[in-house]
């Protein structure tokens, strides 16, 4: 009987320059699912202890789910590695039409080995696998490499996974952009395509994806569309994307300005969704098979930084390259973040980066070389550190690119006060002070501080949760709430979901999805389960890594300084509200002291005896 | 006079979300791949425009009009060109000289296949979320309502 799965992985090896497929093994499927599951398993099982991220002994993976490449709305895909940025457990997600592709090839993932002895970039049309010489290639930006590929393999469809000079040059926050303004962003898995020498991954597939019930999956992908249609967030996220939650942010404090410093930025509104629309949006653009349609397309059309074409930059690009710089002019902000795609570097660690960059400046803790202004609302300052990151052009720009974590640890240990990042990944634009919930979703994310592991912010500020309003400031039931959005996300993360859609569709119509299109019936509540599973064998990965409590941690300036002003001016997420909710976290998790998964959780989740995926290429 | 039926397309609302894709080819071959469907959207300038291309229902319809088997004709209800399988021989002469490259032998079916407006339902129309797909007709005067093949 059809399943929506194609049965086989894609094993490549750049070393030997090989490839082979193997069957996806069933048991995979029936406890990791895809996505996010799959990767959790197969991260663990193929990167040993203590693996220099860099190296070749790393793999880079890219998994859609079950439900990516049908009619289901708004499915996308993941990369995911070991993060050279971190040292933990990687996924980083993507929409747009790459992942589909990947399934119209006929592959459930495609796993990349070893390392090239010269740049290369594959070529999957559908069985045929050709790694290919990169040549000229090499050396180009992001966007660049995506058009000269698609004209020497002379196919315009193919999709592609390219990396720009960042990741070539190994900048441990570079992005692998899969076209076109969909980056899997965050973590540095574009620099450990460059590791492997590996400039693009390019697809094309001619097969047809099936599903085992074509009528139930077709009436449940119906009832999604629906439930999308008749939510108000779907339609914010219509209407001009994240931009409006700039303003939003602000208003309830949480906007970061001046890397940090405080949490309201009095002219926040000029790059929200008011000054993206009168200076940038045209039209709207869908990722594959979405019907929200997100995206707002754009151009630069007047002033210093015209003509460019530009997508809506996000609600994290514009608080971090904008707010958090002290920029206020939304073509400049569009400006810096079109720049972080081109030459691939994550936008969000960019702008948390140059913030450190720009405050220990004044404070005359790094020089500016010559000609070149190092300040808060300085876009040339901004501009120029993004290009010596991208291109190791000097010595502060490669120290730069290793993230604030490693710059300031050389810099000195008075810098680690505004050095904003957990576990080495800078911080997300919701700043946790006044909101301990999102402290806590920080402290306690797979890859370091991300915010899409579960989003505090609402119940932060009094919403209601299982129909009991939360109170503010309060870290009693953080821990509760927080790991029920983790592991539903989590769970959901292996289909793989977008975090739009899914504030529209229903958990029932996940599993009415799932249930037609694998034949496996399960209900609303199989996600909750799945995602349990899936976040305990990441944390096992991050603890075989050496990552315990002491790493389950905010970011000083968050815990000593209280904010100076705003709607939560006097607050900060002290010590003791950190211990409080870890260890109400760990409690509830099933986890000991340290944060390790007990041996009961794990047997529970069926973890102590998963089998073990062997296979190499 | 008679009424022929088309897609009409509205480039300014197209998102390039494929989900008329999926349905066409859902419906066409049971399985779902955007590559496959009849109907093609071209996405351009990093994804500023998106460009939804569907057949013509031509009247002077070039791919009927080369059939060596005569196997493009008009739904009587419709008056869209549709391949009967039976007689088409999979030469893929239609999809030579189609100007737009909207019919052609697919390569699982081994015949001729084109949009025949699903029958007056169309499933790309239904599954548009932005009414960048619309169904329209023009009014043909009868005295070129010819058959084609004729
Ligand atoms: S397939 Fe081409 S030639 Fe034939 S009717 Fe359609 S657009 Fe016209
Ligand atoms: S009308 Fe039917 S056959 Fe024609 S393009 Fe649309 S879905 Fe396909
Ligand atoms: S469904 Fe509509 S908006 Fe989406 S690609 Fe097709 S024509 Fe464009």
């Amino acid at each position: 009987m059809a399943d929506s799965y194609m049965g086989k992985f894609l094993l490549v090896d750049l070393t030997n320059e090989t490839s082979r497929t193997v069957p996806t093994p069933q048991w995979l499927k029936d406890q990791f699912v895809g996505g996010k599951g799959f990767g959790a398993k197969l991260l663990y099982d193929l990167v040993p202890k203590g693996v220099d991220a860099l190296s070749p002994e790393n793999v880079l993976m890219f998994f859609p789910g079950p439900l990516t490449a049908t009619a289901a709305p708004s499915m996308r895909a993941c990369a995911v590695t070991k993060s050279p940025l971190t040292g933990t457990y990687l996924d980083s997600f993507f929409g747009g039409r790459l992942g589909p592709e990947i399934k119209y090839a006929g592959y459930d993932g495609i796993i990349i080995f070893g390392k090239a002895p010269k740049p290369v970039y594959l070529w999957i049309n559908d069985d045929q696998v050709e790694i290919r010489p990169a040549g000229t290639i090499w050396g180009t930006n992001a966007l660049e490499a995506n058009a000269l590929i698609k004209e020497e393999i002379n196919e315009p469809d193919a999709m592609l996974a390219a990396i720009g000079q960042a990741g070539e040059n190994q900048a441990l926050f570079a992005l692998i952009c899969c076209e076109y303004n969909r980056q899997a962003g965050r973590g540095g898995a574009g620099a450990v395509m460059g590791s492997k020498n590996l400039k693009a991954v390019a697809i094309k597939g001619s097969r047809l994806v099936k599903v085992h019930d074509p009528e139930a999956f077709d009436k449940a992908c119906k009832g999604a569309c629906e439930e999308i249609a008749l939510s108000a967030e779907c339609a914010t996220y219509t209407d001009g994307g994240t931009s409006s939650a700039v303003p939003w942010s602000n208003e309830i404090g949480t906007l970061p300005y001046k890397n940090y410093y405080t949490q309201s930025d009095p002219q926040a509104d000029k790059i929200g969704d008011e000054g993206q629309k009168k200076h940038l949006f045209l039209g709207k653009a869908a990722c594959f098979g979405c019907p929200i349609r997100c995206s707002q397309m754009g151009a630069v059309r007047t002033g210093k930084y015209s003509h460019f074409i530009t997508d809506i930059v996000e609600y994290e690009s514009a608080a971090l390259l904008g707010s958090n710089l002290d920029i206020h002019d939304p073509r400049a902000v569009a400006h810096l973040t079109k720049l972080c795609d081109e030459y691939g570097l994550d936008s969000m660690s960019a702008g948390g980066v140059i913030g450190f960059a720009f405050e220990a400046a004044e404070r005359g803790v790094i020089q500016a070389p010559d000609g070149v202004v190092l300040a808060f609302g300085n876009v040339q300052g901004a501009e120029y550190l993004i290009k010596s990151m991208a291109f190791q052009e000097d010595d502060l720009g490669r120290l730069l690119s290793q993230g604030v974590k490693r710059a300031s640890a050389v810099l000195g240990k008075q810098t680690m006060d505004y050095a904003m990042h957990v576990k080495g990944l800078e911080c997300p634009a919701w700043g946790p002070r006044g909101t301990p919930g999102m402290g806590l979703a920080y402290m306690t994310a797979d890859r370091g501080g991300c915010h899409q592991r579960g989003f505090m912010i609402g119940y932060d500020m009094g919403d209601e949760y299982n129909g009991e309003p939360v109170e503010m400031y309060q870290t009693k039931g953080r821990a509760g709430i927080l790991i029920e959005l983790q592991n539903f996300l989590a769970g959901t993360d292996a289909l793989v979901k977008c975090d739009f859609s899914q504030c529209g569709v229903s958990p029932e119509s996940f599993a009415a999805m799932l249930s037609a299109a694998t034949g496996r019936q399960v209900d609303e509540d199989y996600f909750d389960l799945l995602g349990e599973r899936i976040w305990n064998q990441t944390r096992m990965f991050n603890v075989r890594e050496g990552f315990l409590a002491k790493d389950d941690t905010l970011p000083r300036r968050f815990v000593k300084q209280v904010l100076p002003d705003g709607p939560h001016k006097g607050h900060r997420v002290s010590e003791a509200d950190m211990d409080y909710m870890r260890r109400d976290y760990y409690n509830i998790r099933g986890w000991d002291e340290e944060g390790r998964p007990e041996n009961v959780t794990l047997q529970r989740l069926g973890l102590d005896k998963a089998p073990v995926f062997k296979e190499r290429p | 006079m008679a009424k022929t039926f088309f897609i009409k397309t509205n480039f300014d609302l197209c998102t390039g979300c494929s989900l008329c894709q999926l349905a066409c080819s859902q419906r066409l071959l049971g399985g779902y791949n955007p590559h496959r469907a009849l109907l093609r959207i071209t996405h351009k300038a990093e994804n500023l425009y998106h460009f939804p291309t569907v057949c013509n229902q031509c009247e002077n319809a070039y791919c009927a009009n080369v059939c060596p088997a005569k196997a493009i004709s008009r739904d009587p209800e419709t008056r869209a060109l549709v391949v009967d399988r039976d007689k088409c021989i999979g030469c893929n002469m239609c999809r030579k000289y189609c100007p737009i490259e909207m019919v052609g032998v697919d390569p699982d079916l081994k015949k001729s296949v084109k949009c025949d407006l699903c029958g007056g339902d169309p499933a790309c129309v239904a599954a548009c979320p932005t009414g960048a797909l619309e169904l329209a007709y023009r009014v043909v005067p009868d005295e070129e309502e010819e058959e084609p093949n004729g």
